[in-house]
């Protein structure tokens, strides 16, 4: 076995022995069936997929980036601190083997908790509901594995810049504010303020892995962007569904990219 | 197998390493030696590859800065601090920096019995103590069974016994060849395990030669505490004629005479020669970081 896949071999053991994997898991996957039946209105599942879809969107936005981050900021942050960061550096692996392989890791095992999370109460769900909507679910379940992606992805380079387990991790619940909240509320002052544009909203929207994870979410859902309000309606007059989609899931891919290719950059020159 | 040519590193302002060069042949132990903040860490984590520096470093002809990768395969690192992942077991700790280098499972087996830790295979990292781990730690660096081994204070934590094994797995190493490049305190152990010695102060190189004439530099002696009931008298005298150029004392019951290393023995022989008996023996080590700092006040 290649040292790289031995790396990721040991994160993903790490990673399913960490409680909060497990614990999110199992969490999501009863918050499922919990959707499923409050959104019902006490018939117990009768709206299946669609509605639970809808309904756990806010969540999975909230949750899954905040897992992400703080597994992310501990990952390199851990290994300096114990002096495990030295010794692991001092076989002959690479710097930046070390890190991707990590983030490989680090990523499997979040993918694993959101398919399990999610898998297990869509299955319990598909038992009972109507299965027309399960294409969209399906849809929702690979945005959260690609939102949790491009939050490990920034979580892996605070944990590079910051060095101290300590600092990363508070850097990543302040950056876990201000993409699911701070944002949000400051992107929507500024539109109040200077009327913006809907190449504006749509340009704030890709700065944003959450808030364009949330778009992607709600056209899964709601292929109507008049939904999106002006935004939607700038994005169904000068792009349509499909481009849209293709260039919310673009900036994902580039949040899943950029933050790496600089921590990649930053841990190479830096001294253990 | 190991050359240093002008070493530099600085952190901020300091100056941690300042043009430090040497040497180290195949077969040969070059011991590190100096005070607290002398830069023995920042060579050793140089010669890994783990801090960037100035100057080159060569592993087997191989510049450790431009090609770390390939330069660390001809090398076995034994950190300070014998860092490894406290959730592992022994076992599975040799496994899986057995696998890093692409070595077997059983090669992983034989190392964590060569530093004697083969009856607590499942015992976790997080449970060993400090020796144990220390020990653990060679284990891993012996496991490709380097050309060179680069060691960061290896006796630090150990008893005396386990000094002592050190002692002699290094000793094998040099037999079989290999090069070992070791950081250390203690310098009673500096003649017993290295050719040849560099001290460090403040970054700089201010010895680089062989062990026993480093040894023979006044500023490196223990202090030997003798107990001799009813005849501490004679013994004083005795050792004042046999030592003229030492500061022989009488301390309540004890009589204190400063030695370097290899003399210990010989002062013990000549007491029981003269029929003298000896109740008790205690030996002071040479403090090392007073011991260096007069010794490089000496010979700048």
């Amino acid at each position: 076995m290649s040292s790289f896949l031995t790396l990721v071999r040991k994160e993903i053991r790490d990673a399913a022995q960490s409680r909060w994997l497990v614990g999110f898991a199992l969490s999501f996957g009863l918050l499922v069936l919990l959707f499923a039946r409050v959104q019902s209105g006490g018939d117990v599942f009768a709206e299946g997929f669609n509605r639970t879809t809808a309904g756990l969107l806010n969540l999975a936005l909230l949750a899954v980036p905040l897992l992400a981050l703080l597994l992310g900021a501990a990952a390199v942050a851990t290994e300096r601190e114990q002096g495990t960061l030295a010794t692991l550096l001092s076989q002959p692996i690479g710097a930046g083997e070390l890190l991707l392989a990590k983030y490989a890791g680090l990523t499997l095992a979040l993918w694993a908790a959101v398919a399990l999370g999610f898998g297990l109460g869509g299955l319990l769900l598909a038992l009972v509901a109507p299965l027309g909507a399960l294409d969209r679910y399906l849809v929702f379940v690979g945005l959260a594995a690609g939102l949790a992606s491009a939050s490990a992805s920034i979580g892996v380079l605070l944990s590079v810049l910051l060095r101290t387990r300590l600092r990363a991790m508070a850097a990543a619940v302040l950056v876990w504010l201000v993409l699911t909240l701070f944002y949000e509320l400051a992107a929507i002052a500024v539109a109040l303020t200077i009327s913006a544009s809907g190449r504006t909203l749509l340009l704030a929207s890709l700065l944003d892995p959450v808030e364009a994870a949330r778009i992607l979410g709600i056209l899964a859902v709601e292929p109507n962007l008049e939904v999106l309000g002006p935004l939607g309606a700038y994005l169904a007059t000068e792009l349509g569904t499909g481009v849209t989609a293709g260039l919310l899931a673009s900036a994902l891919v580039a949040w899943v990219a950029a933050p790496l290719v600089v921590a990649v950059a930053v841990f190479r020159r830096q001294d253990v | 197998m190991l050359q240093a040519r002008a070493v530099a590193k600085s952190y901020g302002r300091v100056r941690a390493l300042d043009g430090v060069s040497f040497e180290l042949a195949p077969g040969r132990v070059l011991a590190v030696v100096g005070a607290n903040g002398a830069g023995k860490s920042t060579l050793i984590k140089s010669v890994v590859a783990l801090i960037r520096f100035e100057g080159q470093i060569l592993v087997d002809g191989i510049d450790v800065a431009r090609n770390p990768k390939e330069a660390r395969r001809r090398i076995g690192y034994l950190s300070q601090e014998a860092a490894l992942h406290p959730d592992l077991t022994v076992a599975e700790t040799a496994a899986f920096y057995a696998a890093l280098r692409g070595l077997s499972p059983e090669r992983a087996r034989e190392c964590v019995e060569l530093v004697g830790l083969g009856s607590v295979p499942e015992r976790r990292v997080a449970a060993l103590s400090g020796g144990m781990r220390r020990r653990l730690a060679l284990a891993v660096a012996l496991l490709a069974d380097p050309p060179l081994l680069v060691l960061d204070e290896p006796a630090s934590g150990l008893d005396v016994a386990a000094r002592v094994e050190l002692r002699r797995l290094i000793a094998d190493q040099r037999a079989a060849g290999k090069s070992v490049l070791l950081s250390t305190h203690w310098l009673e152990d500096v003649p017993h395990i290295a050719d040849d010695v560099l001290v460090l102060d403040r970054g700089r190189a201010v010895f680089l030669g062989p062990a026993r004439e480093f040894l023979e530099a006044p500023a490196v002696e223990s202090r030997l505490y003798l107990r001799i009931n009813g005849r501490s008298q004679e013994a004083l005298e005795l050792l004042r004629r046999t030592m003229p150029q030492r500061s022989v004392q009488r301390l309540g019951d004890w009589v204190v005479v400063p030695v370097r290393a290899p003399e210990k023995a010989a002062i013990l022989h000549s007491l029981v020669d003269e029929g003298i008996p000896v109740s008790d023996v205690r030996v002071e080590e040479a403090p090392a970081d007073d011991a260096l700092r007069r010794l490089t006040e000496v010979d700048p």
